[in-house]
């Protein structure tokens, strides 16, 4: 019993890894591809944590600078076992939604209070940028939780999941819930039009401009489970988890695809835009989607 | 027993008498009063823990009884008061040191404490009304121990705490009219039997100058003034404890004087919260976001923690107003919390302001270098009140938001989550412009603080860790409240709370044990790499440039100019503009009546033979005057 515990605690984590990496590497050849270019190596992303992990010049701002990835990671390895995957609640009992939604800031602050150490316009422009997005994309997250709570009468993701296993996708029920869902994860993920946090033209990466060697390289291992928990998250809120972890991984799959196709052709909002954006139209259909709930 | 109730009354009226005569001695003796006496009270208040009530009659007023009854609720804002109060004593003694007067600012100091400990303690409205006032008074002369702005914040302070309170004193009339007694258990006797038109007008005018006090909008225009402009160390009494009153004022008066029960029958239900509840609801929601925005907004440390307060407290009373026992258990422990993290963001930033004599963030930064352990406490506040676990700011937080899921009031549960997430954006700014970021070269020679200013910081971090953690020791107290009052109480356990109706299951320990377990592997694993080197904070990328102390760059001013534009046109209306339009109203119509008043005996007389020659014309004409 205690050994399968130990080898989920160690398993989970490293499939959410994996799926987030492979991911990613499908990132780089289907942008390639769009762009009519071969691309790079298919394990380009895992070569390149390699090579950051093993860089000897790294450089440290001081003890919260190296605490910000840290914790970050530490962070999304904690909210990798409150999202249930096929055939797993995992830790759900101890944490529900609501309380879900605030562990998955934990990561995000700490990157933020990290990069601020490093006294550098740049990563403190960013994370201002940042910080001011996730007001915008918020409003509708929350929106679209309420409303699947209220829904499905419970706050418990796993049971959420569950129950449209058997009665089907919310998706279907809750259309426009799922679209403000998707466009907020467009957001959560900075994916164009939405990556003013990053922006290289303008900000230099924003919050990652100081950072290199092993501290990028635990913030490249830190988006990969980010990628992990944006999609996992949406597929068992709207597309009622999978039953076993192919499916979740097609699911997320096509997601993932679909995200990127919008990502490689669209540009980049002004960051006061892109919350106007959040508030006005993705909020609206949030709201139909809460009301039509409500009045069922 | 009985007696004793008066004994931790009196303990610090004592101690802050003393501490006045000690100061003409010397300065040590008035530091050991004032030290003395305020733990003093707070140890005496340990010998309360667990007493389901306590009461002692202390005099007879217009025929009614003057009594002073603790119980577990009682007790908690008592912890609240005498242990915040104790911190500001022990933090006062080296941040005022250069002040002038400080015998009388210790005085004022325990007069404060004492008179809010009276507040929560009054068994009668009397005795309830008498301390109120007496809470307004004195802590209205801390705020302006601090200059020509001070006076000017604490002006308006007192002149809205005024009307507050006479508002209060004419409902205390009303229901003494009704009821011949005072007493709590009797006015809410009379109040049972009263018609619904005086069982409203007294809630409303009651209701006012509580409100008042617990800064919810549109009432708390003086809340950002006094609490900014009021010395470092009352700040944290201000913000932590002094608007709680507010909040028990509230709940006193919901569940106290009246009931839910009662309330419902008076007036139409919107989702089984009666109406004037609902209202009050809704005022909270509105103040949790607009303050949101504000403190987004702000350049002055001070200013963004004091409309944090009302944001803050925003949730305190959504939560009491919710009528339900998940919300009010909320409410309750939302504003321990909120005393905590608050009053420790405070003493650092008044930390901040001693070591380097500005609140003004634009001018600070990179101080975690110099100050580190005010660095740690101000984390940890900003996290704790952040809402994120394990700190304690998000128990309450949750339970505020699952007892709104409960009762289904979703668009209210939008708007806390929307304070919510804003309060990121300000706290980041918070810590960022003065902790984070490049350090300034005038302040290279800065040093941590002294020791006994530590020690507030200290205590109140590891409260928000053990609370946060476990919350089973604050809930046991504040079941035992809810349970007194009549209200079934929470079920919870020690770690958290076990699956309930319409409310999910919540462990914080095992949030916490697992993020511990993933932090120490990362870390282990992060030190495993190769090591890395020490650099300056001038060794940045700068886009080719080279960055020396004299070109710096920084970005602080202005930090979230883009998000300010998108709220700006709410900004466009604001309650202090409309209270300063009609106090101009009534200036100009001050100014006609001068006019006609002038003040000079000929123009008087001159006035009387008009007056005169008018009602001889009349009589002369034949007609009357009455």
């Amino acid at each position: 019993m205690v050994i399968k515990e130990i080898l989920m605690a160690v398993g989970i984590p490293l499939l959410a890894f994996s799926i987030g990496i492979v991911l990613m590497m499908f990132k780089r050849k289907i942008i390639a591809r769009i762009q009519r270019r071969y691309g790079p190596n298919f394990v380009q992303p895992l070569i390149d944590i390699f090579k950051l992990l093993s860089k000897k010049g790294n450089i440290t701002h001081g003890v919260m600078y190296d605490l910000g990835p840290i914790i970050a990671l530490a962070a999304s390895i904690v909210v990798v076992f409150f999202i249930p995957i096929p055939g797993m609640k995992l830790m759900t009992g101890s944490a529900d939604i609501i309380a879900l939604l605030y562990i998955m800031v934990i990561g995000s602050l700490a990157m933020a209070l990290g990069a601020g150490e490093s006294a550098n316009p740049n990563s403190s422009i960013g994370i201002a940028r940042a910080l001011t997005l996730m007001l915008g994309y918020d409003l509708p997250f929350v929106i679209v939780i309420i409303t699947l709570v209220l829904k499905y009468h419970t706050t418990n993701l796993y049971v959420i999941t569950q129950m449209q296993a058997s009665s089907g996708w919310a998706m279907w029920f809750l259309p426009l819930s799922a679209i403000a869902g998707i466009i907020v994860t467009y957001g959560a993920l900075g994916e164009h039009p939405f990556d003013v946090a990053v922006a290289p033209h303008e900000v230099a990466t924003g919050p990652m401009a100081e950072y290199g060697g092993k501290h990028l390289g635990l913030l490249m291992i830190n988006h990969a489970f980010h990628i992990y928990i944006e999609l996992a998250l949406f597929v068992d809120l709207f597309m009622g988890g999978a039953s076993n972890i192919f499916y979740f991984f097609a699911k997320m799959f096509v997601i993932f695809v679909l995200l990127i196709f919008f990502d490689e052709v669209l540009p980049r909002f002004r960051v006061d835009d892109a919350v106007r954006f959040y508030w006005r139209w993705p909020t609206i259909l949030a709201l139909l989607g809460l009301i039509i709930v409500l009045v069922k | 027993m009985n007696m004793s109730l008066g004994i931790l009354l009196a303990t610090p009226f004592v101690g802050g008498i003393l501490a006045y005569l000690g100061g003409k001695i010397h300065r040590w003796v008035r530091y050991t009063f004032a030290i003395l006496f305020s733990v003093l009270t707070f140890c005496e208040l340990f010998f309360y823990y667990g007493v389901e009530s306590a009461n002692l009659t202390w005099g007879k007023l217009f025929g009614s009884l003057l009594v002073l009854r603790l119980n577990h609720l009682s007790w908690l804002f008592a912890f609240i008061v005498t242990g915040i109060s104790m911190l500001v004593v022990i933090f006062s003694v080296n941040d005022m040191e250069e002040h002038k007067g400080l015998d009388f600012y210790y005085l004022e100091l325990l007069f404060v404490e004492g008179a809010m400990l009276g507040i929560v303690l009054a068994g009668d409205l009397i005795t309830f009304f008498m301390f109120w006032e007496m809470m307004s008074w004195t802590s209205y002369i801390l705020v302006i121990q601090n200059g020509e702005m001070s006076i000017k914040a604490g002006y308006k302070y007192i002149i809205m705490s005024i009307i507050g309170a006479y508002s209060m004193l004419v409902s205390l009339g009303m229901v003494f009219g009704e009821a011949h007694s005072l007493v709590f258990s009797n006015v809410s006797k009379a109040l049972a039997k009263s018609s619904p038109g005086f069982v409203i007008a007294f809630f409303i005018l009651f209701g006012i100058g509580l409100l008042v006090k617990a800064a919810i909008m549109p009432l708390h225009t003086w809340l950002p003034d006094a609490h900014s402009e009021a010395p470092s160390p009352v700040s944290p009494l201000l913000s932590g404890v002094l608007i709680k009153m507010g909040a028990y004022g509230l709940f006193i008066l919901f569940y106290g004087l009246l009931s839910v029960q009662l309330l419902g029958k008076l007036m139409p239900t919107v989702l089984s919260v009666p109406l004037i509840l609902y209202i009050i609801q809704w005022l909270a929601a509105i103040s949790i976001v607009l303050a949101t925005f504000l403190a987004i907004l702000q350049e002055d440390a001070k200013r963004l923690l004091a409309y944090s307060s009302i944001s803050q407290i925003g949730y305190v009373v959504l939560g009491i107003a919710a009528g339900t026992s998940l919300g009010i258990a909320g409410g309750l422990f939302h504003a321990l919390n909120h005393a905590i993290f608050k009053s420790l963001l405070f003493f650092t930033i008044g930390a901040v302001i001693y070591r380097t004599g500005t609140r003004n963030m634009s001018e600070l930064g990179g101080l975690i270098k110099k100050m580190p352990i005010t660095f740690t406490g101000a984390l940890i506040g900003i996290v704790a009140l952040s809402g994120v676990p394990p700190l304690n700011g998000f128990v309450s937080k949750w339970m505020i938001y699952e007892a709104l899921l409960q009762k289904k009031e979703v668009f209210l549960l939008i708007f806390a989550f929307v304070g919510s997430t804003g309060a990121f954006l300000y706290l980041y700014r918070f810590i960022h412009s003065v902790f984070l970021g490049s350090l300034p070269k005038k302040y290279e020679n800065v040093r941590e603080v002294p020791f006994l200013m530590q020690i507030p910081i200290w205590i109140l971090s590891i409260l928000a860790i053990l609370f946060g953690v476990f919350p089973g020791i604050a809930m046991n107290v504040i079941s035992k409240a809810e349970s007194f009052f009549g209200i079934t109480p929470v079920k919870y356990d020690l770690y958290g709370f076990p699956q309930g109706s319409g409310m999910g299951a919540l462990k914080v320990v095992n949030i916490s044990s697992v993020l511990i377990i993933a932090f120490i592997i990362v870390l282990v694993f992060f030190y495993m790499l190769p090591r890395s080197k020490r650099v300056s904070q001038y060794d940045t990328y700068a886009a080719g440039q080279i960055v020396t102390p004299e070109t710096k760059y920084n970005y602080s001013y202005g930090f979230y100019m883009s998000f300010g534009r998108v709220v700006d046109p709410i900004f466009k209306w604001s309650a202090d503009k409309l209270y300063t339009a009609w106090s101009r109203a009534l200036k100009v119509s001050g100014d006609y009546m001068r006019r006609v008043y002038t003040g000079n005996l000929e123009t008087y007389s001159s006035y009387i033979v008009v007056i005169l020659t008018i009602v001889a014309f009349v009589i002369l004409l034949g007609g009357r005057l009455w």
